[in-house]
């Protein structure tokens, strides 16, 4: 099988634009229909500034604003994700970028700052959160020392660094934030053409946020070449999936009413079929689409600024037979892989495709996914639960090697002596065997309350044709009255865990470079009191304790005697009986006069 | 006269309150027995007391002016009437012994009444021109706060505050503002004239309307009512009062009249003969308390049904907005939903009887496939879950096929389950359910509104498909049920789709039970009923009540209903078993008759989607505890639960009355046999009642004896062995019933029934033989096992009543006897008698006896005890239902340790 993947295809796009050019800026979109009607939309821009104009301040392509807040915060390297959704590796094969340009759910933040210490490399990393939440209106400011963590092996440098800088990773997510357009308008302000021209015209909020799937990422990294020429890049991608059938819905009818009856695909060979009853048929031609139809408009033209790119801007991968109408004057390009055609946009028409319905008769394989994570909470109760993690090999031959790292916030308190293993192989069989079997090596941080979480890191190797899963116990920690967010009877999210698939494991495209996988995160809902009534509740039982327990202690402690006994005890004692002599002397005194009640 | 013997002090001294309530004089307890009356009146709904009685301005006539007299007596609730009495017991009681008794009758049913009223019309009907009914003995209490200030303004005219000196005859008005701000429905006009009059009164323009000191000086004389009535203030007292002539040595010595001094010593003997009347104290008091807590306990259970003790029902979580969009499932998915439907019945038409008979339900393979290739074509991601369950030596096995929408943009963290088993919770085919669901997965599919994600189950029957998908889905299955291959986020909601018939109903049917007594959200009952009936204009069903015309009867049945399947704890369907895990579900049956199709309960359920989608956060907001009366009224926790614990309590307040008087009273006197004996005992307790009067005067032997009532030793190893023994001893039957043959289960009821009629005097039997002990430790130790047995149920079911109120009301109740069965004293009674009494009273007891209430309620109810302990037993086994333990380790080990009781008379 010598199909050229889809992710191959851009990392030769990302790596040939990178060898050719310093100081230029160079974008893409690649299509992909993908089987149930998603289509698979990755956008790429890249830019190079030299390292000498950058340390001059003097900024080209590189966006300024971001500029200076790097520079601010001594950042070397700097990687941003925004994530929504899942990718749904069982129906779309493999992940875009070998899932190196996605992060987990939410906000996902990892960057090598130059600093003398920890210390200071944790107050710059403090400052550029702080910086990058004003710049992306994203709560990145959330990110403290509870959400911080230092890998150790999950991420490397992607970038050229001197020996001399005393660099730092630090590594911050934010599972519960919502990405939508309020981060796509800065995202798209530091583009060149600011989503006026090119493939970035595209990128509308309405249509972008109704994807199935969708990530914009930022990488920053300087890079040097051989000659000891410089340059600092900035790689802004945007990957979407959107659902054919849903994006080409009029947006004043966005409703999916039930389809006329005449419009019903029967079954019409099916016995009882009738004008009322209907088995529906499944369609198997591809549905037709364009991209007006899809993203609401068409592209304006090429961004000027990509002068002299001559592998085209625009790229499709359908079979080459598929019949593709695109606008008059733009130059297709078909790749010799049977799968791949090219536009090059012109500057200043505007760019449209359609590919009408047609018989599908070859589609383009997508590659079998490397591993299959899913990570789970199982268990119930307000106490304690337990994580799940299981590691699918699909492959019959090579067993998978990774790295595993996951935080956990400090309010879920894992025991790791309960870390169990157990091995299924494909004949269903479940094994319980040592997690050492599988574990090679592990980096472990406790947690330490409401300073941090969490941090595991655990380098696995799972063999071929089976399934690891591997359970620990947690206990879930109470939270003080105050610490609970407004919603507590939520839950509180988990972080997605990260996979990194090390490049000699095989598989995928690029050998040389990791392929990153990441979990679903999860809720996990916390003990949380009645926030309503707890003064009732406190006052209430203290009474009620109160009162109970002081008649029953009484009842069950005091002495019960007689009246005689009592009175002839009182007699005993001095203090009552000098009282009983002063009472008879005033009484002797007075004249005892009737006793009235 | 004999020494008193043990005067032991109580934990709370009533004798003041007591002394104080025993002294009120007579006109002051007939007006407020008169408001208890009327009140106990209004609690029956046929005449109403207050349409009869209140001060309504337009009504009063002629005919009418018995108003003016009788509207002080009518309160409208318990609390209005408690505050009132509370209120004028101490005002009445004051101005009774101050004026006399006649001189009180004659002003409070003559102006002291009928003015404030006459003055609340006038300025009403006349001046206002409105027509408010007025009502309560406020009037009263007004009417002599008023006299009283201006009494206190001659004494002491201003309060200081500052420098403003605030007149004290102000000090009624006051009160009355605040009354009117912090009580609703506070009449101020009313009670304006009340203080009105009470000025005038006061300031002494009333006068002309007291009878002359003269006549009724004659009528006193001539009737002798000062010796006739008990608690009769005298006209001659009334110089008296407080504020009359100071008392000098004189007035003290006219004071202490042979009369008042009589009456006095009287009520101080009574209460000083109680208090050195242990006998009484701990004997009599303990059962009469018992008695009562058991009387308000079922009373309390049936105010509950009253519009005062329930509440409508409301939706407490705002994120849900019921009803509030716009379903859209209709048209053309009714022809897909045909389609499915027949394409599945055609399936099940094609199947061989003999696959049929190996399987016994619909779901073989084929079926499977067809759903799974339906829920695949529409976009889901689907998978398998095969299962087997053994319990009772029946093996029940099945696959459950699920299917899941992920969310367009979610991240599997949260989820709704929507289940449509094959087999409804009655054991039909649900094919219509089936269908619907099927069509419902294509259509949800399209939309990408969702926020969670969406799973469709469909297991092949109603009691363990459901289980093993949620156990799995949690990771706690057992080894024979597999673990899903595919999984969302937390569930946050389950509906259970049934229809199981071709016509169109009428109605929904909504299933809320869960296991265990647990219920779901009251919040997710109510978006149901207000999304069917608001919505769709379907209306809704609850505990099988299908003409509910909401009068008290219908609504008490409708508790007792739910109490029942509350109590047993069983799954009543698919839903229940999602209840253990803190998600809240229903089930949906559409029921009756009418003219509302499947594609109305598509939108039903399309609405409940919309609402649970809407959710932010889990259903937390509203009650997790409740009792539903009606679709619309519910009683919370809060006003249910001292029913069941008034139960409980019994048995509590028994235990320690009896460790108190095992430990301390032993002595006594015959002066306690003249008091009243307990009236505790009804006509089907006399046996009881007679075994502790016996008991009673055998406790009172010993005193010959012993010269003092010396504080003795407890026994408590025998006692305490017993009691935990058979505890323990509770785990066999429980073991039994849980594991054996289903075909057995008939001959173990009948063998336990056996066992139990033996096992108590067997019991007696060889403690009686195996001890030598005197007959006065005997006798303690008798004390000492009851008194820890009930101690022990006591514990039980008051922990109980706040997990499953139902149950526990329920074992409460079954076991009032225990409380005042004891053992006979063979000092009392001769050897015949006690045989005679000891038998009686087994007999009775045994059929209170755990497997007989079974074999009887199996029988009333018409259905086979094998099913049904084959039902239970599967509970135990596949549910977690804890109903069995309850009745073998709490109910049972009790009714023995009573049973034993009985028994060591005969010895």
């Amino acid at each position: 099988m010598t199909v050229l993947s889809l992710l191959s295809l851009l990392f030769l796009a990302a790596f040939s634009s990178l060898a050719s050019a310093n100081s230029d800026y160079h974008e893409s979109l690649v299509l992909q229909p993908l089987p149930q009607s998603a289509l698979l939309a990755s956008f790429n821009f890249q830019s190079n500034d030299s390292q000498a104009s950058f340390d001059e301040r003097h900024f080209r392509y590189f966006p300024r604003a971001l500029g200076q807040i790097l520079r601010h915060a001594n950042t070397k390297e700097l990687h941003l994700r925004f994530t929504t959704g899942r990718w749904d590796a069982e129906s779309w094969g493999p992940r875009p970028w070998n899932g190196t340009k996605e992060g987990g759910t939410g906000v996902e933040l990892w960057a090598w700052i130059d600093a003398v210490d920890d210390e200071s490399a944790f107050a710059k990393w403090i400052t550029l959160a702080q910086s990058l939440s004003g710049l992306f209106c994203a709560s990145l400011n959330f990110i403290d020392s509870t959400r911080t963590t230092r890998p150790v092996a999950s991420f490397e440098p992607t970038g050229t660094h001197a020996a001399s800088d005393n660099l730092h990773l630090l590594h911050g997510t934010l599972p519960g934030e919502v990405v939508c357009t309020e981060n796509l308008t800065p995202f798209l302000k530091l583009l060149p053409c600011k989503g006026k021209a090119g493939v970035a015209s595209l990128l509308d909020g309405h249509k972008l946020f109704d994807a199935s799937w969708q990530s914009m990422s930022v990488d920053v990294r300087p890079i040097c070449t051989q000659t000891g020429e410089c340059v600092v890049q900035i790689d802004q991608s945007v990957d979407i999936v959107l659902d054919i059938d849903r994006s080409k819905r009029p947006r004043d009818n966005p409703i999916p009413r039930p389809v006329p009856n005449e419009q019903l695909v029967c079954d019409t060979s099916k016995p009882y079929h009738s004008d009322d009853t209907c088995y529906p048929l499944e369609s198997t031609s591809e549905k037709s689409w364009g991209l007006s139809e899809i993203f609401g408009r068409s592209i304006s033209g090429s961004c000027p600024l990509t002068e002299g790119s001559t592998d085209g801007t625009v790229c499709l991968r359908v079979p080459h037979e598929r019949e593709v109408r695109a606008t008059e004057g733009a130059v297709e390009v078909k790749k010799p892989d049977g799968y791949t055609r090219c536009f090059t946009l012109e500057s200043s028409t505007p760019f449209d495709l359609n590919i009408p319905e047609q018989e599908a008769t070859t589609q383009v394989p997508l590659d079998e996914p490397v591993l299959r994570a899913e990570r789970t909470i199982v268990g119930h109760g307000q106490e304690r639960g337990g994580m799940r993690i299981i590691f699918d090999n699909p492959s019959d031959t090579h067993p998978v090697d990774f790295i595993y790292f996951e935080t956990l916030p400090w309010f879920l308190r894992p025991y790791f002596h309960t870390l169990q293993a157990t091995i299924t192989g494909r004949d269903g069989l479940r094994r319980q065997v040592p997690a050492s079997q599988f574990i090679k090596e592990t980096f472990y941080r406790p947690a330490i309350d409401r300073e941090r979480g969490t941090q595991l890191e655990l380098a696995l190797s799972v063999p071929a044709a089976s399934t690891v899963t591997l359970t620990y116990d947690f206990e879930k920690a109470i939270l003080r009255y105050t610490e609970y967010p407004p919603d507590a009877n939520r839950g509180f999210n988990v972080a997605p865990a990260v996979i990194k698939l090390s490049p000699a494991g095989g598989g995928g495209g690029g050998a040389s470079h990791p392929i990153y996988i990441r979990t679903t995160s999860l809720l996990l809902p916390l003990p949380t009191p009645d926030f309503s009534m707890p003064y009732n509740v406190i006052i209430l039982t203290s009474t009620v304790i109160a009162l109970a327990f002081g008649s029953i202690f009484n009842l069950l402690v005091r002495r019960f005697v007689t009246a005689e006994e009592a009175s002839a005890m009182r007699a005993q004692t001095l203090k009552s009986r000098l009282g009983g002599k002063l009472v008879a002397l005033r009484d002797r005194v007075k004249g005892k006069t009737a006793k009235t009640e | 006269m004999a020494t008193p013997a043990a005067l032991p002090p109580l934990p709370f001294n009533p004798s003041r309150v007591r002394s104080y309530i025993l002294r009120l004089p007579l006109f002051t307890r007939l007006v407020l027995l008169a408001i208890i009356v009327f009140w106990l009146l209004e609690l029956q709904t046929v005449w109403s007391v207050k349409q009869w009685g209140s001060l309504i301005p337009e009504e009063i006539n002629i005919g009418t002016m018995y108003r003016l007299n009788t509207y002080p007596f009518i309160h409208f609730g318990f609390f209005h009437a408690f505050l009132n009495l509370l209120a004028l017991t101490p005002l009445l009681e004051r101005f009774e012994a101050e004026h006399g008794t006649l001189t009180a009758v004659a002003l409070f049913f003559g102006p002291l009444s009928t003015f404030p009223a006459g003055a609340y019309i006038l300025i009403e009907r006349f001046v206002l021109h409105r027509n408010t009914e007025v009502f309560g003995a406020s009037v009263w209490v007004f009417l002599l706060l008023g006299s009283e200030a201006i009494r206190t303004f001659k004494s002491n005219p201003y309060f200081s505050l500052g420098p403003y000196k605030i007149p004290t005859w102000t000090s009624p008005l006051f009160a009355c503002g605040l009354v009117s701000i912090f009580v609703q429905n506070a009449s101020l006009l009313g009670h304006l004239c009340a203080i009105f009059v009470g000025y005038l009164f006061g300031l002494g323009y009333l006068k002309v309307f007291v009878p002359p000191e003269k006549v009724l000086r004659w009528i006193e004389g001539k009737l002798n009512l000062l010796g006739r009535l008990p608690h009769y203030v005298s006209v001659d007292q009334k110089t008296f009062g407080r504020y009359g002539v100071l008392p000098t040595t004189t007035a003290g010595g006219e004071r202490a009249t042979p009369m008042s001094y009589l009456g006095s010593s009287q009520r101080l003997a009574a209460i000083r003969k109680l208090r050195s009347n242990p006998h009484f104290l701990f004997v009599h008091l303990p059962h009469i308390l018992s008695f009562l807590c058991i009387v308000a306990g079922v009373v309390w259970l049936l105010l509950l049904p009253l519009n005062d003790y329930s509440r409508q029902t409301y939706i407490s979580e705002n994120a849900l907005l019921p009803g509030q969009v716009h379903a859209y499932f209709s048209g053309s998915e009714q022809h897909i939903f045909r389609g499915y439907k027949k394409e599945l019945e055609a399936i099940l038409e094609r199947q061989t009887p003999s696959e049929q008979d190996s399987r016994n339900d619909e779901f073989t393979p084929a079926v499977s496939d067809k759903v799974q290739s339906i829920l695949r074509a529409a976009g889901l991601k689907v998978a398998t879950q095969n299962y087997e369950y053994t319990s009772s030596g029946i093996t029940h096995q099945g696959q459950n096929v699920y299917a899941i929408i992920q969310a367009p943009r979610g991240d599997a963290t949260e989820a709704i389950v929507l289940v449509a088993a094959w087999r409804t919770a009655d054991d039909e085919l649900n094919l219509n359910g089936v269908s619907l669901a099927l069509t419902l997965a294509g259509y949800f599919k399209r939309w990408s509104l969702w926020s969670k994600d969406i799973i469709f189950v469909f297991p092949p029957d109603s009691k363990s498909g459901t289980q093993a998908w949620i156990d799995a889905y949690h990771d706690m299955q057992p080894a024979f049920v597999q673990p899903l291959p595919l999984k969302s986020g937390a569930l946050q909601g389950g509906l259970v789709i049934e229809y199981p018939f071709d016509h169109r109903f009428e109605s929904l049917h909504i299933l809320y039970d869960g296991v265990n007594g647990q219920l779901p959200n009251l919040d997710l009952f109510n978006t149901a009923v207000s999304i069917a009936g608001g919505q769709m204009g379907i209306g809704s069903n609850l505990q099988e009540m299908w003409d509910h015309n909401d009068s008290y009867e219908m609504r008490l049945q409708t508790i007792l209903r739910g109490m029942v399947k509350q109590g047993f704890g069983y799954a009543t369907g698919a839903h229940s078993s999602f209840m253990p895990y803190h998600i809240d579900a229903i089930t949906l049956q559409p029921k009756g008759d009418g003219w509302q199709d499947e594609m109305a309960l598509g939108r039903t359920i399309e609405g409940l989607c919309r609402s649970l989608n809407n959710l932010l956060e889990h259903l937390h907001q509203s009650f997790f505890f409740y009792l539903l009366m009606q679709t619309n009224r519910f009683v919370s926790i809060g006003t249910y639960l001292p029913s069941a614990m008034l139960i409980a309590g019994n048995f509590t307040i028994m235990a320690i009355a009896l460790w108190l008087r095992t430990g301390y009273y032993i002595g006594s006197e015959q002066t306690a046999v003249k008091l009243p004996t307990v009236s505790a005992g009804e006509t089907n307790k006399q046996v009881a009642v007679s075994t502790e009067k016996s008991g009673a005067n055998t406790a009172q032997q010993p005193a010959v004896k012993t010269d003092s009532n010396s504080i003795i030793e407890r026994q408590l190893a025998l006692p305490l062995t017993l009691v935990v023994g058979l505890h323990l001893l509770g785990l066999i039957p429980l073991y039994i019933f849980n594991n054996i043959n289903h075909q057995y289960y008939p001959t173990a009821t009948y063998a336990s029934i056996a066992i139990n009629a033996i096992l108590p005097i067997a019991l007696a039997a060889s403690l009686t033989r195996g001890l030598t002990t005197t007959p006065r430790e005997q006798s303690q130790q008798s004390l000492l096992i009851k008194s820890f047995s009930l101690l022990v149920l006591g514990l039980f079911l008051s922990t109980l009543a706040t997990l499953n109120f139902s149950l526990s009301f329920m074992i409460g109740l079954l076991c009032t006897p225990l409380s005042f069965v004891n053992r006979i004293d063979p000092r009392t009674a001769s050897r015949p008698l006690r045989a005679v009494l000891a038998v009686a009273g087994l007999v009775l007891l045994n059929v209170l006896s755990p497997p007989v209430v079974l074999l009887g309620a199996c029988r009333y109810v018409g259905v086979d005890v094998e099913t049904v302990l084959t039902q239970a037993a599967f509970g135990w086994d596949v549910w977690g239902m804890w109903t069995q333990v309850v009745v073998w380790c709490v109910w049972w080990p009790a009714w023995v340790t009573g049973c034993a009781l009985l028994g060591f008379s005969l010895f």
